[in-house]
């Protein structure tokens, strides 16, 4: 950052209209967190073929098209899709320096967030006792390691987007805060992106 | 339970300690020594020492790890090293060569070169390439603590299931190599994604894409294979991991599962791996062989788009890795015809780096005998790989020491000698005085013939028919005198890097201070004092052509005309979180190693926490201030 | 950097209702997917291509609306995405049918 860039941050004075891209830290996070995201895209891929691979395999357990719960898929999609919205709500109140704006849709993500793993973790526990187990067979192995996997990074995703937003309500806005926000809403993006093809590769293919 | 209250009581005392509670006068000694510098920097010059001491570390193990089993195939029926120990080694030198000394010492001189060849002041995320260099440490200290525990892993570098699943690799062995790489996994994703942003994002003035040197070009499309190429490996290992630890069922056929599925995950990755490897090592070709012609790189924008392509097509062969699986013979056509291609854009490069030394004023330094060397070292082993791409072929050639010969010709011809001529070539920038040459002429020599010695013969060897990773073989199958010659010119490698070692010795006891600019470079990192102040340039400098320095002599000036005034310099400051970030994988990994879920759950936790105290950091670097620049840029020149 | 004010705001609204006009068409494109398979609307043999079609429009609009990626603006990161996409499309072909 140059001094003229760390003076403005400090003064926190009305922020430029892309405040994420006004510094080379923020430019470089964002690029950064792109790439990452090309990369968890591969390894995704890789749990998906794994899957596609093995689901087959249920043995004595369910087939798929026994198992899977449509409305309840139906509703963790339409959590997502709608925390998808209000994470893009929030970076939209940054851009207008609406900063009451970004915290509120931003802390209605998280709490999307949440409730979409508390609804998946129930759904595990159903399909556990139709006797759909991690161990039990392939099909089961792959099903919970790629579903697992997502809810994972859901899970770390509100965490990450609750830290930051106690970290700006302490400190308020600024320069350095902007690119952070903007990073976590593209990678919350991105786990709403797997899960479009979880809900299609999985569940849907799986009732055809 | 008592080694989790053990472990809590533990990290309770360490925490007290550390926060300074006991005695401040103490820590602040800590805290101003060097050690406590280099242990929490995040300069990039400082962390590719760092690699560089790693990877030169892990040489001397798979090294000796490469003696021992000569020394076992020197007499058929030999009881020197047999069975389980001997799978050991050849396992652990495998996986030590490519992931902890090839691609660490790779990175050294990406660290140290790559900043200073685009103008920049330190990589786009100095604090992760400081976590990525300590991952590669943990990662290969815990794979190697295998040795000291009893059971290092025996599957080949390769650990194909099901002899690496617990039916039949029972107890800890294999699980090291899972742990240890996905830790340091974690740390080569990292570094590609930092110099990838750093080459995209932080470029100087004037230096667009096609101004950028061929060792920036290299590492940038190699670290886009380290982050397309290592997922699907991370992907891997989690599957190995959960089948061994936690009873998943993936690769069980009786479950249901597939072995195959490892096989695809492995060398999906596994391919793009030996490119990451090997297009640094062209990189370093194509800057050493231009300056000590004296001439330009011919043919700049072909070399370019034979990287690209090289880096592109590397996706789309690994299943020639595969071609006795019963994929049928489609897909075994379809691969193989792929992997002929590589060899196109691959012969463009051997060509273009002839063309270059036509007709130019060459010095035969010792990074140029290590750059010509390379070139027919190279070429027999892309000739060989091009033999071994045909599936009928292959199907004779697999699991025969002809594919040890062919791989170690372009490993250690391409790879190694890449490396040993970036060490020869940038010593100067690093540390301000050159090494020896007198000796390194020993080095490379002794080196250059004891390699040939040893692997130009093993392509007969498995002609003749003995498989790879045997620990023995017969007195009436003719291989005696073979594997003899072998063994003797693996310890001429061995006598050669001794040398090595005895040269940097010999070279900082006798060091002479050279300039900026040793060689008479082309590049941006010669216009900079040797070694480089560590804010790199004083002023950022504009650049107008490629080879920039050598565009600006050309036209008479001594100096790259700035692209900035003289100002205040901001920098990173120091931090102790990547290491201690690490630590918590480490611990993990540990536990996980020994069957201990709490513990493997506790070291992730505490790294999650130390990576959220990370986002809450408000320490955004200092400022340099324009007369410390000036002092430091006339101490130099004194 | 700075623009001017009327300009800036009366952009940022626009920005508001193009999001939610994306978000709306990203209901209706999930909305077909589950009803193409729950209900009996299509051809069976055309429900796959269908919802992986619809999944791949869904995930476009995601990359180009809601992550604000720019075609000509982004054109480094674009051709990172898409050659990522192309390897995890080359992963999952090779999963599913040579194994």
């Amino acid at each position: 950052m140059s001094t003229a860039e760390l003076e403005q941050a400090k003064t926190s004075a009305k922020l430029p209209p892309h405040p994420e891209r006004a510094t080379m830290e923020g430019r470089n996070k964002i690029l950064g967190l792109w790439l990452f995201i090309g990369a968890e895209t591969v390894m995704f891929a890789c749990f998906f073929g794994t899957y596609l691979a093995l689901k087959g395999s249920n043995l004595d357990g369910p087939t798929t098209q026994e198992l899977y719960q449509i409305p309840m898929v139906a509703i963790s999609t339409l959590i997502l899709l709608v925390s998808s919205l209000t994470s893009v709500l929030g970076v939209l109140g940054m851009h207008q320096n609406n900063y009451k704006k970004m915290m509120l849709w931003f802390g209605v993500t998280v709490l999307l967030g949440f409730s979409f793993l508390g609804l998946e973790i129930y759904e595990f526990v159903e399909y556990v006792h139709a006797g759909h187990t991690f161990a039990g067979s392939a099909f089961g192995s792959a099903f919970y390691t790629l579903l697992g996997t997502h809810g994972a990074h859901v899970l770390f995703g509100v965490l990450w987007i609750s830290g930051l937003l106690v970290q700006v309500w302490r400190r308020g806005m600024s320069l350095d805060m902007a690119p952070k926000f903007f990073s976590a809403s593209l990678y919350w993006h991105f786990i709403d992106v797997i899960w479009v093809f979880i809900f299609t590769v999985v569940y849907l293919m799986g009732k055809v | 339970m008592a080694t989790l209250v053990t472990i809590i009581v533990f990290i309770l005392f360490l925490s007290a300690i550390l926060t300074g509670g006991y005695n401040k006068e103490l820590m602040d000694r800590f805290r101003s020594h060097w050690l406590w510098d280099w242990i929490t920097t995040v300069d990039h010059k400082k962390i590719g020492i760092m690699y560089g001491i790693g990877g030169g570390f892990f040489f001397i193990l798979g090294g000796i790890e490469a003696l021992l089993i000569r020394t076992q195939l020197f007499y058929p029926n030999n009881d020197f090293i047999v069975g389980r120990a001997f799978n050991e080694l050849l396992t652990m030198h495998g996986t030590t060569m490519i992931f902890f000394v090839a691609m660490p010492l790779l990175f050294a001189l990406m660290n140290m070169i790559v900043p200073l060849q685009i103008g920049a002041r330190d990589v786009a995320f100095p604090f992760l390439n400081a976590m990525g260099l300590w991952f590669f440490i943990a990662g290969g200290i815990l794979m190697n603590l295998s040795w000291l525990f009893g059971n290092a892993p025996d599957a080949g570098w390769t650990n194909y299931v099901p002899i690496a699943a617990n039916e039949y690799s029972a107890g800890t062995g294999i699980d090291y190599y899972v742990l240890g790489l996905q830790i340091s996994g974690f740390g080569t994703l990292m570094s590609g994604i930092n110099f990838l942003a750093t080459i995209i994002n932080m470029r100087t003035e004037g230096m667009s894409f096609l101004r950028m040197p061929l060792f920036t070009w290299t590492s940038f499309i190699s670290s886009a294979l380290i982050l397309f190429g290592f997922p699907p490996l991370t992907a891997g290992l989690f599957l190995i991991m959960f089948e061994r630890l936690f009873g998943a069922n993936f690769f069980d056929v009786a479950a249901g599962g597939n072995p195959i599925i490892w096989e695809h995950l492995f060398w999906i990755f596994g391919h793009p791996e030996v490119y990451i490897v090997v297009l640094p090592a062209f990189g370093i070709m194509s800057e050493v062989i231009s300056t000590f012609s004296k001439k330009r790189l011919f043919g700049y924008t072909s070399m370019v788009f034979a990287t690209i392509l090289i880096g592109f097509l590397g996706f789309m062969v690994w299943a020639h890795h595969m071609f006795t699986v019963g994929m049928g013979p489609v897909a075994n056509s379809i691969f193989a015809i792929a992997t002929m291609t590589i060899a196109v854009p691959t012969g463009i490069k051997v060509f273009n780096w002839l063309f270059t030394m036509w007709g130019g004023k060459i010095r035969f330094t010792t990074a140029m005998l290590y750059a010509v060397g390379f070139i027919p070292t190279f070429v027999m082993g892309g000739v060989t790989g091009v033999m071994l791409s045909t599936p009928p072929g292959d199907y004779q050639y697999h699991d025969s020491y002809f594919v040890v010969a062919h791989f170690h010709y372009v490993l250690i011809g391409g790879t190694v000698f890449g490396i040993l001529a970036g060490f020869y070539y940038w010593w100067p920038k690093i540390f301000g005085y050159k090494l020896n040459e007198k000796l390194g002429k020993w080095n490379f020599w002794l080196f250059f013939i004891g390699f040939h010695l040893t692997f130009l013969i093993q392509h007969f060897i498995g002609l003749f028919g003995m498989p790879r990773r045997v620990f023995t073989y017969q007195p009436e199958d003719g291989l005696t005198l073979i594997n003899q010659i072998s063994t003797v010119g693996a310890y001429m490698m061995a006598v050669a890097t001794i040398l090595f070692v005895v040269n940097v010795i010999y070279s900082y006891r006798h060091r002479v201070p050279v300039g900026n600019d040793p060689w008479d470079g082309r590049t941006l990192e010669w216009s900079i004092p040797s070694p480089a102040p560590f804010y790199n340039f004083a002023q950022l400098p504009k650049v107008r052509a490629l080879d920039a320095f050598w565009h600006e002599k050309m036209k008479g000036n001594k100096e790259m005309e700035p692209a900035e005034p003289l100002g205040p310099i901001h920098m990173p400051s120091n931090n102790h979180l990547p290491i201690v970030i690490v630590l918590g994988f480490f611990i993990s990994g540990l536990g996980f190693v020994f069957r201990s879920n709490e513990v493997g759950a506790l070291g992730l936790i505490f790294a999650f926490l130390m990576m959220f105290v990370r986002s809450f950091e408000k320490d955004h670097g200092y400022h340099v201030e324009t007369d410390e620049v000036e002092k430091v840029e006339k101490g130099v020149k004194a | 950097m700075e623009q001017a004010k009327p300009q800036q705001e009366s952009q940022a609204t626009e920005s508001d209702a193009k999001h939610l006009a994306s978000f709306a068409v990203m209901i209706v494109l999930t909305a077909i997917a589950f009803a193409a398979v729950t209900m009996d609307i299509v051809p069976p043999a055309m429900v796959v291509p269908l919802i992986i079609g619809l999944a791949a429009i869904q995930v476009m609009m995601q990359f180009f609306t809601f992550m604000h990626l720019d075609f000509k603006k982004h054109r480094i990161t674009v051709t990172f995405i898409f050659t990522g996409l192309l390897f995890g499309v080359i992963c999952v072909v090779a999963l599913k049918y040579l194994v």
